[in-house]
């Protein structure tokens, strides 16, 4: 059955096609979408298992859809970015609203591992930004990560986010600088100089 | 090692750390979002139709017995007349318009009438 699909096939034919009873068109979808998701997801909740949580609520709901999907109406990926912000943002505000989580709180543990670090392999850069995205606010945290780390164009996060294309580039300039303030101070143990 | 760059330059060397570095779902969460796919396929194959198509069962069930009164309800009112015939032909004779005239059963068959009038 997997046969008569390509890596070509539009989502949204591979939607249509499970939404007709084709089992093997979903795993398809979840073989596109999942990983993505769960990247996205990880990094802005910075919890494997919440992530695993969003990027299944995420899945059931686009089943859930898939009867009354109308081609041309939006790019699946595109949707299940959305309803993922969406569930990322929710989730966070939960989180913000047990436990007031604040800039010096998430600082120590930057300050630990970038005191931790002496040579910076790869994987020690990947865990310092992973960091140092921790300490954004959530809404820039989610428009970095969708421009800088998935790809997404600003409309794509524009459409995802549910805002307009300058509020997404003031998000993602405003992250970046985030960033580099964070980072800062830290770059010979980054490996880069000035 | 050490990177000439300017902040941004380091900063796109982190994306791209960070981007082949990329969180990765589980074996055992991705059979768990196959199972979900698997559950929530709709189901709309020929067995389905089938299945929509056939009457409920309640339906079924009263058309049955509907058949069955109907039935048995002409086959029991023909044995009632025979059994009324035979115990008691006297309410049979009563009941005729002239009473101890025969009644021929060809007056009872479609073109008896024509018959005797050609005689």
């Amino acid at each position: 059955m997997a046969s008569q699909y390509t890596q070509d096939t539009p989502e949204a034919a591979l939607l249509v096609a499970y939404a007709n009873g084709d089992v093997s068109a979903g795993r398809l979808l979840i073989n596109r979408l999942a990983p993505r998701l769960f990247a996205y997801a990880s990094r802005v909740l910075g919890n494997t298992a919440e992530a695993e949580d969003a990027v299944q609520d995420v899945m059931v709901k686009l089943w859930q859809t898939a009867p009354d999907w109308q081609q041309g109406q939006a790019q699946v990926s595109t949707w299940a970015y959305r309803v993922m912000v969406n569930q990322c943002t929710d989730r966070l505000r939960r989180r913000n609203t047990r436990a007031q989580v604040t800039i010096d709180s998430i600082a120590e543990p930057i300050a630990t591992l970038a005191s931790a670090v002496e040579t910076m392999t790869q994987t020690d850069r990947a865990d310092a930004l992973q960091a140092a995205l921790g300490t954004l606010p959530d809404r820039q945290r989610q428009a970095v990560v969708l421009r800088h780390l998935e790809g997404l164009s600003n409309p794509e996060i524009a459409q995802a986010m549910d805002i307009g294309v300058e509020a997404v580039e003031s998000l993602t300039a405003r992250g970046k600088r985030a960033l580099r303030a964070a980072l800062q101070g830290r770059k010979e143990e980054l490996g880069y100089d000035d | 090692m050490t990177i000439k760059q300017s902040e941004d330059q380091a900063l796109d060397v982190l994306f791209e750390a960070a981007k082949n570095k990329s969180p990765t779902p589980s074996d055992a969460f991705l059979a768990r979002l196959a199972n979900d796919a698997d559950t929530m396929v709709p189901d709309v194959g020929p067995g389905a139709l089938a299945r929509q198509s056939a009457p409920p069962e309640k339906t079924r069930v009263f058309a049955s017995l509907k058949t069955l009164f109907t039935a048995s309800g002409l086959s029991g009112a023909a044995a009632l007349g025979v059994w009324i015939g035979l115990v008691m032909p006297d309410i049979v004779t009563t009941l005729s318009p002239l009473p101890g005239d025969a009644v021929a059963l060809s007056a009872f068959l479609p073109g008896a009438d024509l018959s005797s009038l050609s005689e």
